[in-house]
């Protein structure tokens, strides 16, 4: 295979590729920011400069030429190089910052030209702690400025759209902004305007930023200029803990970041999965985010009262037991796969039927990119267990000879599939994460259901990727799965969240419990106990025993998910 | 290279200058219509070549090979050696000729002459170079300021179009090209090359990296190649005298007839045309001698962007890339520009770096905040504000820009200061306060004087 020196180091690669690139792939760090792996490469920053050269050929026999020590003679390229515009060459040898103090100086004499015009208003800049200029500057920057003038100004607080605000001052010419409209949404909303040290990135004359993916713009953008309208001054991302997980916002399994502050979620922010969205999402994905801290079901009732989740738990397993068999459960598209295989379980032990999930599809919904058709997470993971996508005329047939409905992690009513009167004379049990379930008022149980940033569990996307969920926030009543989870492999309770903020503080934990704790709660009580140890156990199991989930556990799935076997459409 | 003979003679290597007979602008009344420009030999050169069969194209490119013309947009890059990079024809793959007439240097204003007195030489030339390449398709980029320009070059245009010059079938045979002349929207970095391609396509004039080199990759992704005005006239000259011909004007190296733009402190500033290798001060003389009698202190011998020269430093000096090379400068696009003894060269550099500032277009970092910052500096400096410590900067600055970006608009921003501060030191340093920091206190300052500004603000020595 064809090498390359890096700083004198022997490394292996495969045409075709990048030096800055290939450097990032082996964990040689060198400063950029133009460059962005999903995006075309236009070497204007001109940070990631490094020395680099060819070995010597001679003309006439293609030979390769050596010194007197018989080593090989490099003719090192006159100017330093841009590595991420730099092609790969067998025999190259390249300089980087900490090889060369050429090349260090280099950097730094960049980034002093790159910091003159810029604010430097860190203090009040919500991209600091997060800053690629902020961290490069500190790590390869000069220690001062020799600039004793006044910066350019230039237009703050822009509104660029509705999602979007620019402070051109804090520009640094990237484009990546620029790049993203114009080669991977095609919208073409952002350009530069203006000339030289003037220039900045706005929109044409009388036109806004209101592509839907806009927000990926502040994702991009390496400095603070573009910032996200709602999370602006919302928070320090150093008080925030930020967890890798995947968003329920339709059936794509679109990868995130919870940030989170005072177990309440602040921001959403895409995680790169080159097999699912890339390095994007959706602004509608980001604007849930209130969802999970507004409106929540605390705590259990019965009938409309509150009352300890024992007696809630007591309360059901007795209807359970009382309805004889005449039980219809109904599954749920919006639950992990370990709380509907838990739910199908649950149903062999009562003798019920699990009617089906209530899908969430709706043609022409989606944009064919990553808003899906689909609205809900996890229907394939209910097809997956053979819970199939409810015919509402049947379930209201088979109502008329059932005593109890249970119901997982939905609203039946809100979703049309049943109205208030078809529940007259059933007993209903729910799982509902909101306090405006329509289904509610018709509830003789109600347990509050932990929502996916709260919950350990599975999706599986509509492609047939199984993905993991990890906790982001702490609900009332942490366990341990909870916490081992949340922590960093400890179970200690002073792991959650960051130093700075009130992540024990019990005011935004909300008193709600996942499926996969209160249906073995239930099984308990029914007399057919459940000897699961936490939702890591229930997918070791289905991996093993069911072959639509074959491979998917949870260190399989790790980050960035598993691709499960086709199963063939629904039966 | 104690043995390599000078360049710098003091004689001149323009031959018997003083009997030149114009070629490039003869004194034609009317030339610029098309019926003058054929009856004084006008399209012979292209009829003999696209439908004689003088040449086939590769021997069209031989021969201006032969000819050595260089190209006179600036690079001083062999024409025929930039036209032989193309690759081979395919059929599948539209090829582009760019004829470069974006001429935006201070100090240069050749290119404009020819659109006015002679733009049938310059058609003639494009639909040649067309021919030598296979090319299709050319695209005329004219400058946003010279919108008269624009029209006058378009009926020329026009004109070889009706005349079967131009277009399909050129001449009744097999050969067709289509000329398109393009307005600019009027930038200076529209003239380099890779980002007059990018302002064609209707986007944003960046320039591109490189490689891909425009042979390879040019408009639209094809094969293309940009050629200066000016480059492009000389075509027909070396068809019809051939390049014998050419080749024996000026010196070896760097050949044939050139414009001189000359402005400043002359008499009579304009274009003058004449070989290459002119002695500069046969250029002075030819333009009138130095107003009011003066005594010329400074020379900016290819336009604004060419380090400029001392007067002692000019004199020996012929306008030929090898010679300005020896003597410190380079030929750029022959746009001299004479300083006069009363010229202050801070507010000189200043201007300069003034326009290298607005015209930056602001792609690349070190330019982008560069060109500004050395723009602040010489303003301070140029206002009595300055420190010397500010021209030890000012130097630092020039090697954090040059060689760093994308195209080569912060070298050309650099050098005019580099050069400007090296070779005319003591009146920067004139016009500079003695001392270290700012709100130092002077004292005798020679302690400070040669102390940089650490972060901390305290000097060190």
């Amino acid at each position: 295979m064809p090498q390359v020196f890096i700083d004198g180091q022997p490394y292996e690669f495969e045409e075709g590729g990048k030096l800055l690139q290939f450097c990032l792939d082996q964990g040689i760090e060198i400063p950029h920011f133009c460059y962005h792996p999903a995006l075309s490469v236009p070497a204007n920053c001109r940070q990631c400069q490094v020395k680099a050269g060819l070995p010597a050929r001679d003309r006439a026999t293609g030979e390769l030429v050596t010194d007197e020590n018989g080593l090989p003679v490099i003719n090192y390229f006159p100017k330093p190089q841009t590595s991420c515009s730099l092609d790969l060459v067998d025999g190259m040898v390249v300089h980087t910052q900490y090889d060369s103090e050429e090349v260090a100086a280099i950097q730094a004499d960049n980034l002093e030209m790159m910091l003159i015009n810029h604010p430097l208003d860190c203090p009040i800049c919500d991209q600091a702690g997060q800053c690629p200029l902020q961290n490069q500057a500190y790590k390869y920057g000069p220690e001062g400025s020799r600039f004793e003038f006044e910066k350019v100004h230039k237009p703050k607080r822009v509104q660029l759209g509705p999602n979007v605000v620019l402070d051109a001052e804090r520009c640094i010419n990237c484009t990546r902004c620029t790049r993203f409209t114009a080669e991977v949404t095609e919208s073409h909303q952002l350009s530069i305007v203006n000339r030289g040290d003037k220039n900045y990135p706005m929109t044409a004359p009388g036109q806004i930023l209101d592509d839907p993916y806009s927000m990926n713009v502040c994702d991009l953008c390496p400095v603070g200029a573009l910032t996200e309208d709602y999370f602006r001054f919302k928070a320090r991302v150093w008080e925030m803990s930020k967890t890798p997980s995947v968003s329920d916002f339709g059936a794509k399994g679109i990868n995130v970041d919870y940030w989170v502050r005072d177990n309440q979620i602040l921001r959403i922010t895409p995680r790169a999965n080159l097999d699912v969205n890339e390095y994007w999402m959706p602004d509608a994905a980001r604007l849930v985010y209130e969802r999970y801290n507004e409106n929540r079901l605390q705590g259990a009732r019965v009938n409309g009262a509150a009352v300890a989740w024992e007696t809630a738990y007591d309360e059901a397993a007795r209807v359970l037991k009382d309805a004889d068999g005449s039980v219809l459960f109904l599954g749920s598209a919006w639950a992990t796969v370990e709380d509907n295989y838990l739910l199908t379980k649950l149903a062999d032990t009562v003798g019920g039927e699990v009617l089906g999930y209530i899908p969430y599809h709706e043609e022409g919904r989606g944009d064919g990119w990553l808003i899906s058709d689909d609205r809900a997470p996890n229907a394939q993971g209910c097809e997956r267990l053979g819970i199939r996508a409810l015919d509402a005329s049947l379930l209201q047939s088979k109502l008329a000879g059932a005593s109890v409905l249970y119901v997982l992690d939905d609203d039946p009513v809100a979703a049309g599939v049943l109205s208030g009167a078809d529940l007259e004379g059933v007993t209903v049990i729910l799982h509902a994460s909101h306090a405006t379930n329509e289904t509610l008022p018709h509830a003789a149980v109600a347990f509050p259901a932990a929502m996916c940033v709260e919950t350990i569990g599975t999706y599986v996307n509509e492609a047939g990727r199984a993905q993991r969920l990890r906790p982001a926030k702490m609900i009332r009543s942490m366990n341990r799965s909870l916490m081992m989870a949340m922590g960093t492999g400890q179970s200690r309770i002073d792991r959650g969240g960051t130093p700075f903020d009130r992540w024990h503080d019990v005011t935004n934990k909300v008193d709600c419990l996942p499926g996969w704790t209160v249906i073995p709660e239930l099984a308990d009580r029914l007399g057919r106990p459940m000897h699961y140890k936490g939702p890591e156990r229930v997918m070791d199991e289905l991996a093993e025993t069911n072959p639509a989930f074959t491979g998917a556990t949870y260190p399989a799935m790790d980050l960035l998910g598993v691709a499960l076997e086709d199963i063939g459409e629904p039966a | 290279m104690a043995d390599t003979p000078t360049l710098l003679t003091g004689e001149t290597k323009a031959g018997d200058w003083r009997n030149y007979e114009r070629v490039i602008l003869p004194p034609i009344k009317d030339l610029h219509k098309i019926e003058v420009y054929e009856d004084h030999g006008g399209y012979d050169a292209l009829r003999a070549v696209v439908k004689d069969g003088k040449f086939d194209p590769k021997g069209l490119t031989d021969e201006v090979k032969a000819s050595g013309l260089r190209g006179r947009g600036g690079a001083g890059f062999s024409t025929g050696l930039k036209w032989s990079f193309m690759p081979p024809v395919d059929p599948e793959k539209p090829r582009y000729l760019c004829c470069n007439g974006d001429e935006s240097e201070p100090g240069t204003f050749k290119d404009r002459q020819i659109f006015e007195y002679n733009p049938h030489l310059m058609i003639e030339g494009i639909v040649l170079a067309c021919y030598a390449m296979t090319i299709k398709t050319c695209y005329l980029y004219i400058r946003g300021e010279y919108i008269d320009y624009v029209h006058h070059v378009q009926k020329a245009v026009d004109e070889a179009y009706a005349k079967g010059y131009v277009g399909k079938n050129v001449l009744g045979t097999d050969f067709s090209t289509d000329i398109v002349v393009h307005w600019g929207a009027g930038a200076y970095i529209c003239g380099e090359e890779t980002s007059l391609m990018n302002s064609l396509e209707g986007k944003r004039a960046y320039p591109r990296i490189k490689p891909p080199f425009p042979a390879q990759a040019g408009c639209w992704g094809m094969p293309t190649t940009i050629n200066n005005v000016e480059t492009l006239a000389d075509v027909p000259l070396i068809v019809n005298r051939g390049a014998e011909w050419f080749a024996s004007i000026g010196p070896e190296k760097h050949t044939g007839p050139v414009l001189y733009g000359i402005s400043g402190h002359v008499n009579r500033p304009g274009v003058y045309e004449y070989p290459t290798g002119m002695l500069i001060t046969d250029l002075l003389e030819i333009a009138g001698g130095a107003r009011g009698g003066k005594r010329i202190k400074a020379v900016v011998p290819g336009g604004s962007s060419t380090p400029p020269l001392t007067w002692d430093m000019a004199e020996p000096a012929t306008m030929d890339a090898e010679t300005l090379r020896e003597a410190g400068s380079s030929m750029g696009t022959a746009g001299l520009c004479f300083l006069d003894e009363d010229t202050d060269m801070v507010s000189f550099t200043r201007r300069i770096a003034h326009f290298y500032h607005h015209e930056s277009c602001g792609q690349c970092t070190p330019c982008r905040d560069g060109t500004g910052w050395l723009e602040k500096l010489l303003t301070r400096i140029d206002e009595g504000e300055g420190y010397t410590r500010d021209l030890g900067l000012l130097l630092e600055l020039c090697d954090q820009m040059e060689g760093r970006t994308v195209c080569a608009l912060a070298d050309a921003a650099a050098w005019p200061v580099r050069w400007g501060i090296r070779r005319f030191r003591d009146e920067f340093e004139a016009k500079c306060k003695a001392a270290a920091f700012a709100g130092a206190s002077l004292g005798d300052g020679s302690a400070l004087e040669t102390g940089e500004l650490t972060p901390t603000g305290t000097p060190t020595t």
